[in-house]
């Protein structure tokens, strides 16, 4: 796993970065604030992000949540400070996991590992629901389209339905992009 | 939605230590509504107590805490955190296998435990929710073939992730 370190203390970053790679990971940004954090999260794609809470700039937390507006990935955030309005805080922006400092290297790796894992489960349900979405859409924009061709150009269902087909297949654009257009085009207005 | 304080079930066979966290649960704003000493009785009491979450030691008998988990997701999903002396490799597989949330590694502090139930309890939250999303879709990805009103065939849709796309006609 590429993973995205973010905190202000040099000794304890080195000593972080060290134990990760220890187990096996792969640390491919150091971050030393938050806004760091974020733009090195956009340009380097890290796979997952263990971030300091407190920290100059922006804070770990506020640095989790435009990480995850941006490209959601499992988030850990690590803090000696466990008070309730901060722990409320993370685990709104979203992060996985919250380990109380000083942690160990066997604090630190299962709760990555069951981060991972639970955030990928999490994404495979959201693509899911995305999909079905975007199905649903195209259903409706096909049906649409073709109630429109039926009724401008007086064709039947069938023949309605198959020169969305053809557009589709001439253009190589998918049923719904072609639906699409035609109720850019035709529809009535209102 | 919302329900606070979180209502969680433990699973420990050892007095001291369920003692323990149960005090330290409750000083961390959390409520715990059963107290098991084997794998077995985790089950039953997660069966008749319906929690938020349950913290299962891994090691118990009759039931270890691993195969406890499975069972009690399989029949209410529940964010479940791992206590555990031993974070080997092994046991972190088939832990995550098993849907497990969170870690939690012995000894633990009080500080370790309530950020460690609750970020678990907001993103299985959230799971849940995805699931139901899902559930509630009228729409599949499926081929979908469409008949016309005089029952002729047409060709099918194939309506999935990469969208909507016409199939050869199946008959």
């Amino acid at each position: 796993m590429r993973v995205l370190v973010a905190e202000d203390e040099t000794l304890i970053r080195v000593d972080l970065c060290q134990l990760l790679e220890t187990a096996g990971h792969d640390v491919c940004a150091q971050a030393k604030d938050g806004a760091e954090a974020v733009e090195l999260a956009r340009s380097l794609r890290p796979d997952l992000a263990v971030l300091d809470v407190k920290m100059p700039r922006l804070d770990g937390i506020e640095a989790a949540r435009r990480i995850l507006d941006e490209r959601p990935i499992p988030v850990v955030v690590v803090s000696a400070y466990t008070e309730r309005s901060l722990v409320d805080r993370a685990v709104e922006s979203g992060v996985f996991g919250y380990l109380a400092k000083p942690f160990r290297e066997e604090d630190l790796v299962p709760a990555l590992a069951t981060a991972v894992a639970r955030f990928e489960e999490l994404a495979a349900v959201r693509d899911q629901v995305e999909s079905l979405g975007e199905a649903l859409a195209a259903r409706k924009a096909i049906e649409r389209a073709k109630g429109i061709l039926m009724e401008r150009e007086r064709l039947s269902e069938q023949a309605a339905f198959a020169r969305l087909r053809t557009a589709s297949q001439v253009s190589g654009k998918p049923m719904r992009v072609i639906a699409e257009a035609v109720i850019a085009a035709l529809a009535p207005a209102g | 939605m919302r329900t606070e304080p979180l209502q969680v079930l433990i699973a420990e066979d050892e007095t001291i230590i369920r003692l323990d966290l149960r005090g330290l649960l409750e000083r961390q704003g959390l409520r715990v509504c059963g107290e098991a000493r084997t794998g077995a009785e985790a089950v039953e009491l997660a069966r008749t107590l319906e929690p938020d979450v349950a913290i299962l030691d891994l090691r118990m008998p009759e039931l270890d805490g691993v195969e406890a988990a499975r069972r009690i997701y399989g029949e209410r999903p529940l964010p479940i955190v791992m206590l555990t002396a031993y974070a080997d490799r092994h046991s972190i597989e088939r832990a995550v296998e098993a849907g497990v949330f969170t870690y939690l590694v012995k000894p633990f502090r009080e500080t370790d435990v309530g950020p460690a139930v609750r970020a678990a309890h907001a993103r299985h939250e959230e799971l849940l929710a995805a699931r139901r999303q899902v559930g509630e879709q009228p729409l599949r990805p499926v081929v979908v073939g469409l008949r016309s009103s005089s029952g002729a065939a047409w060709p099918a849709l194939r309506i999935g992730r990469d969208g909507v796309t016409v199939v050869e006609e199946a008959d």
